[in-house]
């Protein structure tokens, strides 16, 4: 088979390609040597220093080889012959590059290096360079092992980037392949359309970035218990910790925003797997964040500072895992293709727990004891199995080990925390942080318990994450606007419980007030229990936001006097409450327009179910919806995506119907992925949106002239005169029937017999027609003459009378334009969500300050 | 250091708690026969369409119902009452994944998973 000779492959490229991707991986292992040995003997620092660089470079010289061929459409390559095509406008290059695995953890690879090269040059020459960089380029070696794709003995590490076509195992039996002259003929696959957005451009690299900036922290906090310094590093750390929650919060809202924007789960966040994936480790870098701030503060929190930063870090790998292993299988809408690479992936986890763990054990010979068990049950597991046990009791051993390293080697407070300081608030926060990040990663990973317990439990819904979060956030609300006002150390709790009730008491009356008509009067009395909880919940968390909120706001006016440098930690958190709020309001207060009017058939059935949720558009009938008046006037077909556009009209002062805005939610017809994806369109206003998206129409209606003008299939009517028969446009009433001979004529001399049915065809707007389709006979021949009404298409024939009973027999067809366009929709108003997107902003603006104002006073130390 | 060891204690027994009591409340993946001898509890139930029998979907009816058969992991057919409108290519559909119960002779579903072809994939050896 290879005696073939290829002509026009450009084999450079894929060496090039290759060269940089053993480049990279050798110089990060060089680096991460070198950088190791230096903590203890400088003069190979210079070696370390030039291996990273040189790293980078290949690193740089990796992508630019893939960029480099996906321009100019290197398809005999499979990552160029997936991702792209020829026809592709060149504005999407970017989300061809990190559409596929490799490249994704290229885009991660590649912020990895800019944050090292960053460190790298704000370390130079101290303690923390050679330890910092080590971690560094430790994870470096990993992530570039994972483009590698080659076979360690029979285990494939690594997917690479440049394997080619022919050479690829889903592709090297195309039998256009077999062709010496293949790469002419060659054309890619193409981005999947449904990812050819400003999105797909925008959020994996805001995603990856915030993703790569929880190395720092982590490195950081490895470093310190290598050098067995516990408390210098966390002022280094501090502002790269806010560094990554700004960058990762603003991703995940990004993936939020293109959700609602683009995709049709209904709303802004689903619980997906995914997003969770990204939420978890965020969530645990803000607790780790605020734990910072006591120990700047006040000191103390060592351990778990460090336990939040190794964590934080643990799960993105995690996630990474999760993600990427095709663990996940059905329960993700959006979760990677399985590249073979599970074990590497677990190893990868794995190798970075025993590192931390290790780390934390500050006697050696247990050190060491630690890790050569540690080796023993890997190596037991790898050649004779029962790794499900081994890997759970390994698991549980190391949570022992670090709950063990807690107690014996960090020091710990003398006094007694006070109630009411900041620091034990601010704590309480933050284990309330972990708390639901916990429970989410529990929620997440059922897949993997399933795996590991050969249970059968399903990922839970919406609402049951829903329902568990809420109390916490209300906890995290309280904690949020009460401990601006509180002072570290001790605080006058007289003096702090008046200050706070204004605030307190000004959300309670408001809130109040607001949650009565939003969620206790109406149906609370005739609710379930289930949802009784959730309504209370629902007020309890709007009183406690609006608390958290005018408390923060309250905090920077009157206490900071709204002096923008110092306020970043104030601002932020009236963002993250007015962020609750939205998102509490706009889901809770959520109202389905589009509802329809068929009889309810499940109640019955309990939660959950409901059957009125979707209503059907015909084309050219004005429905009411909600408070609007609805048309559907039609589809158009653009491209892959078909537009259907739908009218809304609203009654004026004299009750005429007056035309407000058009939506058009489409379908994307992806031949690509074999699938029709509804994309929604959104009515924005200030206080609502109006959102719909359809849920079923038909896509392939033939419009062409001939096929309107086609006869359906007859259907068959036997019924007496003053019967009617029902078509789709029109009543059609047997008026009477006529006959040029009587019956006593016609049975005298055997001549030539008319009848005539006459059929009064009346419209939807009372526009009658007459058919007068006839019965033949001729000789005992039957001859039936059809009728045509054109106005209506209708075709009548008239080809039987029984006169037995007096019936008559009459044929109904139809033309096919008769029968209507429509769609089904779901249509809801989101309340108040402008309130959500802004807490976003406020949030971001606050965190960005926040993060200047400590670099300032970080840098003021120093000097 | 004491109340922070309560409020450590407190924020094990909470998570000990959910896990345990949403683990009483989890949906689990089942087939027709365990859903049928458990009426008015909540399962997913993993199956294939049956494409001899009827597909019933009339919007002007209910947009909001589509009634089918699918056959499960273990070859046993029942009749589907979808509360939702036809999923867009349902035809094509290889695997469905039903979330719902039994009542009376039909499952009631109130949602449903589908996992089509894709073109994406086509060809792909697994390698594990």
């Amino acid at each position: 088979m290879n005696s073939i000779e290829y002509v026009g492959e450009r084999l450079w490229a894929g060496n090039l390609g290759n060269a940089f991707v053993v480049l990279s991986f050798v110089a990060a292992l060089l680096s991460f040597f070198s950088y190791y040995i230096s903590s203890k003997d400088r003069s190979l620092l210079q070696l370390a220093r030039f291996a990273f660089n040189l790293h980078s470079l290949a690193v740089i010289g990796i992508i630019s080889t893939l960029f480099f061929m996906l321009f100019n459409h290197f398809f005999e390559y499979q990552y160029v012959f997936q991702h792209s095509n020829k026809e592709m406008n060149m504005k999407y290059i970017l989300s061809c590059f990190w559409e596929g695995q490799e490249g994704s953890f290229l885009l991660w690879t590649f912020w990895n290096v800019v944050l090292g090269l960053i460190l790298k040059r704000q370390l130079k020459n101290g303690e923390w360079e050679s330890p910092v960089m080590t971690v560094f380029s430790l994870v470096q070696v990993f992530l570039a092992s994972m483009i590698l794709g080659v076979y360690v003995l029979e285990y494939k590490v690594g997917s690479n980037p440049f394997l080619l076509l022919r050479e690829h195992p889903d592709y090297n039996n195309l039998p256009m392949l077999q062709s010496a002259t293949y790469v002419s003929k060659l054309n890619g696959r193409g981005l999947n359309p449904l990812l050819m957005n400003y999105w797909m451009t925008i959020h994996p690299p805001t995603l990856f970035l915030g993703f790569a900036s929880t190395l720092v922290p982590f490195a950081f906090s490895i470093a310190a218990l290598w050098n067995k310094q516990y408390t210098k590093w966390q002022a280094m750390a501090l502002p790269w910790t806010y560094f990554g929650i700004l960058v990762l919060g603003v991703g995940i809202l990004m993936g939020g925003a293109w959700a609602y924007e683009a995709l049709s789960f209904g709303g802004f966040w689903a619980w997906d797997p995914v997003e969770n994936a990204s939420l978890v480790p965020w969530l645990v870098l803000v607790a780790a964040g605020h734990t910072m701030i006591i120990n700047k503060n006040k000191g103390g929190s060592l351990f778990t500072t460090h336990f939040l930063t190794i964590s934080s870090f643990l799960l993105v790998l995690y996630s990474t895992f999760l993600t990427r292993s095709g663990v996940l299988g059905n329960a993700s809408v959006h979760a990677f293709t399985d590249l073979g690479m599970t074990g590497q992936l677990v190893l990868y986890v794995l190798t970075f727990i025993l590192i931390s763990v290790a780390l934390l054990i500050r006697d050696d010979l247990y050190r060491i004891s630690y890790l050569v068990i540690s080796f023993l049950l890997l190596a037991f597991a790898t050649f004779y199995g029962y790794k499900k046990i081994i890997l759970m009791g390994w698991i549980s051993a190391s949570a022992i080990v670090t709950g063990l390293s807690y107690y014996f080697y960090f020091p710990k407070e003398k006094e007694e925390e006070e109630l009411f300081s900041r620091e034990f608030w601010m704590f309480l926060g933050s284990l309330v942080l972990i708390l639901s990040a916990l429970i989410i990663t529990y929620f997440t990973s059922i897949p993997v318990i399933n795996k590991l317990f050969n249970t059968d439990y399903a990922p839970p819904k919406v609402p049951v994450y829903n329902t568990w979060m809420i109390p916490f956030t209300v906890v995290l609300m309280i904690l949020i606007g009460a401990s601006q006002f509180l002072k570290y150390k001790k605080t006058d709790s007289r003096k702090f419980l008046k200050r706070i009730s204004y605030s307190f008491l000004l959300a309670l009356v408001f809130g109040t007030v607001c949650s009565i008509p939003f969620y206790f009067l109406g149906n609370f009395s005739n609710a379930g229990s289930a949802e009784k909880w959730n309504l209370v919940s629902y007020a309890l968390l709007l009183i406690t936001a609006l608390f958290a909120a005018i408390a923060n706001a309250d905090y920077f006016i009157t206490v900071l006097k709204g002096k923008i440098s110092k306020s970043g930690a104030a601002i932020a958190h009236v963002g993250f409450a007015l962020l609750m709020l939205g998102a509490l309001i706009s889901t809770s207060k959520k109202v389905v327009l589009s509802q329809n009017t068929a009889e309810r058939k499940v109640s019955s059935l309990g939660e959950g179910y409901d059957d009125k949720k979707s209503i059907l558009l015909t084309q050219g009938d004005t429905l009411p919806m909600g408070p609007y008046l609805v048309t559907y006037s039609g589809q158009r077909r653009e491209g892959i995506d078909v537009y259907f556009k739908v009218d809304y009209l609203k009654l004026n002062k004299d009750q005429k119907p007056e035309y407000e805005f058009s939506l058009e939610p489409r379908v994307q017809d992806n031949k690509r992925m074999n699938q029709k994806a509804p994309e929604p369109d959104t009515r924005h206003y200030l206080d609502r949106d109006i959102y719909t998206h359809v849920t079923y129409a038909i896509m392939d209606m033939d419009t062409s002239a001939k096929a309107r003008n086609a006869f359906s299939s007859a259907k068959n009517y036997i019924g007496h005169v003053g019967d009617t028969i029902f078509s789709s446009n029109a009543i059609i009433v047997i008026d009477s029937l006529r006959s040029n001979l009587s019956k006593s004529e016609y049975e005298k001399n055997d001549s030539l017999l008319e009848v005539t049915a006459v059929l009064r065809c009346v419209d939807v707007r009372s526009r009658e027609y007459y058919a007068y389709p006839q019965f033949i006979i001729k000789r005992n021949v039957v001859i039936p003459k059809e009728d045509i009404v054109e106005e209506l298409g209708l075709k009548l024939v008239f080809w039987k009378v029984n006169p037995e009973d007096g019936t008559i027999e009459i044929t109904l067809s139809e033309k096919q334009g008769n029968s209507r366009d429509f769609i089904v929709m779901e249509a809801y108003v989101f309340p108040y969500i402008n309130v959500l997107w802004l807490g976003c902003l406020i949030m971001a603006i606050g965190t960005a300050l926040a993060i200047i104002e400590r670099i300032r006073k970080f840098r003021l130390l120093k000097e | 250091m004491k109340k922070l060891h309560i409020v450590g204690i407190i924020v094990i027994a909470v998570a000990i708690g959910v896990i345990f009591v949403s683990l009483k409340n989890t949906s689990t993946y089942a087939d027709f026969t365990e859903a049928i001898s458990n009426p008015d509890k909540e399962f997913h139930v993993v199956g294939k369409l049956d494409r001899a029998q009827p597909q019933i979907y009339d919007p002007r009816v209910n947009p909001d119902e589509f009634l089918f058969s699918m056959i499960d992991n273990k070859g046993v057919m029942k009749q589907v009452v979808l509360h939702k409108s036809k999923p867009q290519d349902f035809e094509k559909s290889e695997q469905i994944v039903l979330i719902g119960k039994m009542q009376g002779d039909n499952f009631h579903a109130n949602d449903i998973l589908m996992k089509c072809p894709s073109k994406y994939n086509d060809g792909k050896s697994q390698i594990n």
